[in-house]
């Protein structure tokens, strides 16, 4: 098999001794990131992507482009663990995938007087989650990426096409929300020089906006400044729970033998959890509620749910921690983000000098491969860390407020100078932090926002590339099978929130008290 | 809610006005360089009035279907918990690159650049100061000491160069 011998490449280079101290690193800033209520993995990667220009290009002995992804990824690996701590213990979800763990996690932690083994369930479950995610990464990304490489303007059109619409269609939002986001992500990305002619547009005479409106000032200031300023509304109404941690050897295994009564749930869960992670723009966080219905949906004892039941809380783990690894596989192998974050690691790959997509496996193998190598390794360290740190990692929830906001505003605003040292990024940033706060508030989706600004360059330049090859005409992108299939797909997709919208209308013209979607 | 939506809808469909029109060359026939191509402006023009249309659907569903009648703030508290953060956050920006314009032999200064590290001092330690509630030697702690870790980790560490203030150009202090 050729996905083995890669592999051990692969291994050869994460196991290098920059490549795991970066990654221990990265796991540690990525636990307490999670641990953080005001700082989303999403933003604590963009806040760090700066720094790993200087890691790309080698400021640290011995790395380069492999050790910086290991390192932004690492950071990830970390939050999707470290997130479940706060809603454990403190009854605060410190990432929004985290969010349903305050369902069963909390009361099982509280109520029930077991918070070790809540967290040991949550981390056993993630961990087994993460593994059969990276196994199916493992075997899948190659066969996808060679058939990516055959791909011409009308496919790749298709398939960005295809991402846009399962955003629109199977977002959790209202659909013209959706869609509206999805615009803004596009116009955003088109202001500045046009890519093919040369002309310049939207920028309203100004020649700082003429490099375009960067992607990584605009998502620091969207989730980092975003959910700061949402998180200190919500300290204006709440109080803290707290909960002493302590995680000992015997809630470890006993948590083990729980997990091995759910076997078949976890490992079902990892594999739905997987194939939702691909679709572009729904990372964790979807997976994780879909993951605790279907673990309901399956339980025999469904009372106990949201009383401390152990399969509302391995059920979304597995499924959310899966859904994490597999956001990248679509990244790495098209060059389509599958969710915020990996959208933030996309852009660190142009910032690098790399070309996400299906190329990155003919031209740079290494990087490909060490990083898949090190999804096995950072998931290892970050178990292990969690298993031995948790009290250490709640004693951050006890660095007062006054000092920690302002000091992730501080953070934030050395993340969006730094890249380009520009002063417009920062208030950029700033400004994009209050449309973020605001957009959020009105239940506006940030992540259609964020793919289409990443990828709206690329899919306009494959439309119009598509375009001249047809002489103009839209017939050419059913040339082929492939991109005739991705499109009546995604036109499907969009079709069914509109249908089933239709149809909850009428059923609400018979019955006037239904209650309508915002 | 109704109001907000609507704003926040009428809103976007400024900016897509605004777009649409910036980009009304669209319709200018000889708009692309190579046969079939659609021109520079063709793109952001749909997806502008894409943009639109969405949050005109968005405002009439507003409009049309129930709504709650809450503000969008969870009472006066946590309107205030969120401008307490936002303001100092604005003013901060501000003071770490100054307002001034330039005429052609002077530059005008109507805020003066403090750069990043004495506006983080600042801005550390009125969070300190005036929501930590700390004592006066705890501020005067954390006044001092972000901005020199800041410095020895970024500008030491990292080599990363952040904004500097008018006391650096006249030499009293190394940021």
């Amino acid at each position: 098999m050729e996905v083995f011998g890669q592999l051990a490449g692969g291994f050869a280079t994460a196991l290098q001794p920059i490549n795991v101290a970066m990654l221990f690193v990265a796991v540690v800033l990525g636990l307490v990131i999670g641990v953080l209520p005001g700082l989303g993995g999403t933003s604590g990667v963009a806040i760090l992507l700066p720094i790993t220009v200087f890691i790309a290009h080698g400021s640290l002995p011995g790395s380069d482009a492999t050790t910086a992804i290991i390192f932004l990824a690492g950071i990830y690996w970390g939050a999707l663990f470290g997130g479940v701590i706060t809603s454990i213990l403190f009854n605060i979800p410190g990432e929004p995938w985290a969010v349903v763990l305050l369902f069963d996690g909390f009361p099982l932690a509280k109520r029930l007087g077991k918070p070790g083994l809540a967290l040991a369930s949550s981390f056993v479950s993630s961990f087994l989650g993460a593994l059969v995610s990276t196994i199916l990464f493992t075997f899948f990304a190659l066969p996808i990426a060679l058939k990516a490489l055959e791909f011409g303007p009308a496919e790749l059109f298709a398939v960005f096409f295809l991402s846009f619409a399962t955003l629109i269609g199977l977002g959790a939002e209202a659909p013209m929300k959706s869609l509206a986001m999805l615009a803004l992500g596009l116009l955003l990305a088109a202001v500045g020089f046009d890519t093919i002619t040369g002309e310049q547009r939207l920028n309203f005479g100004q020649t700082s906006l003429l490099s375009g409106i960067s992607f990584v000032p605009v998502t620091i200031g969207l989730f980092g400044i975003g959910e700061i300023l949402a998180s200190a509304e919500e300290q204006g109404i709440g109080f803290v729970e707290n909960i002493s941690a302590k995680l000992g050897l015997r809630d470890v295994f006993e948590a083990v033998r729980e997990l091995r009564k759910r076997l078949r749930l976890v490992l079902s869960n990892a594999v739905i959890g997987f194939f939702f992670g691909v679709l572009p723009g729904h990372g964790a966080t979807a997976a994780s509620f879909l993951g605790y219905g279907l673990a309901r949906q399956y339980s025999k004892n469904k009372e106990n749910f949201g009383k401390g039941e152990i399969s509302g809380i391995m059920g979304p783990q597995a499924a959310a921690d899966s859904a994490g690894v597999a956001s990248l596989v679509p990244m790495i192998t098209l060059g389509i983000p599958g969710s915020p974050t990996s959208a933030v690691i996309m852009a660190g790959l142009f910032i690098w000098g790399l070309q996400p997509g299906p190329v990155l496996f003919i031209q740079h193998p290494d990087f490909v491969w060490g990083l898949i190598a090190s999804i096995y390794l950072g998931h290892l360290l970050t178990f292990i860390l969690c298993l031995l740190a948790v009290p250490l990692l709640a004693m951050i929830m006890r660095v007062p407020y006054a000092i920690i906001t302002p000091f992730i505003v501080v953070i934030s605003i050395i993340g969006s100078y730094s890249l380009n040292n520009s002063m417009l990024d920062v208030f950029i940033t700033v400004i994009f932090g209050l449309i973020g706060y605001w957009l959020r508030k009105m239940k506006y989706p940030l992540a259609p926002l964020v793919v289409a600004l990443v990828l709206g360059d690329s899919t306009e330049r494959e439309l119009r590339k598509a375009l001249i090859a047809g002489h103009g005409s839209p017939l050419y992108f059913f040339n082929s099978g492939l991109s005739t299939v991705l499109i009546v797909l995604a036109v499907v997709l969009v079709a069914i929130p509109l249908i089933r919208a239709i149809r909850a209308r009428r059923r609400g013209a018979a019955e006037p008290a239904a209650v309508a979607h915002p | 809610m109704r109001p907000y939506q609507v704003a926040t809808a009428a809103a976007i469909v400024t900016i897509a006005a605004v777009a649409m029109f910036d980009s009304r060359a669209a319709f200018n026939p000889s708009a692309g360089t190579a046969i079939g191509d659609v021109g520079a402006r063709w793109y952001p023009f749909w997806a502008a009035s894409l943009m639109g249309i969405a949050a005109v659907i968005v405002a009439y569903r507003a409009l049309t279907t129930p709504q709650g009648n809450e503000g969008a703030f969870a009472g006066r508290r946590s309107l205030f918990a969120v401008l307490k953060l936002a303001v100092p956050m604005l003013v901060y920006a501000i003071l770490i690159g100054g307002i001034g314009f330039r005429t052609t032999d002077f530059t005008y200064r109507i805020v003066p650049q403090l750069g990043f590290y004495v506006a983080t001092a600042l801005y550390m330690g009125l969070f300190a100061w005036w929501l930590g509630r700390y004592k006066i030697w705890w501020v005067a702690l954390i006044t001092v000491a972000f901005p020199i870790v800041i410095f020895a980790i970024f500008e030491i560490g990292f080599r990363v160069t952040l904004p500097k203030s008018f006391l650096y150009t006249s030499g009293i202090l190394p940021f």
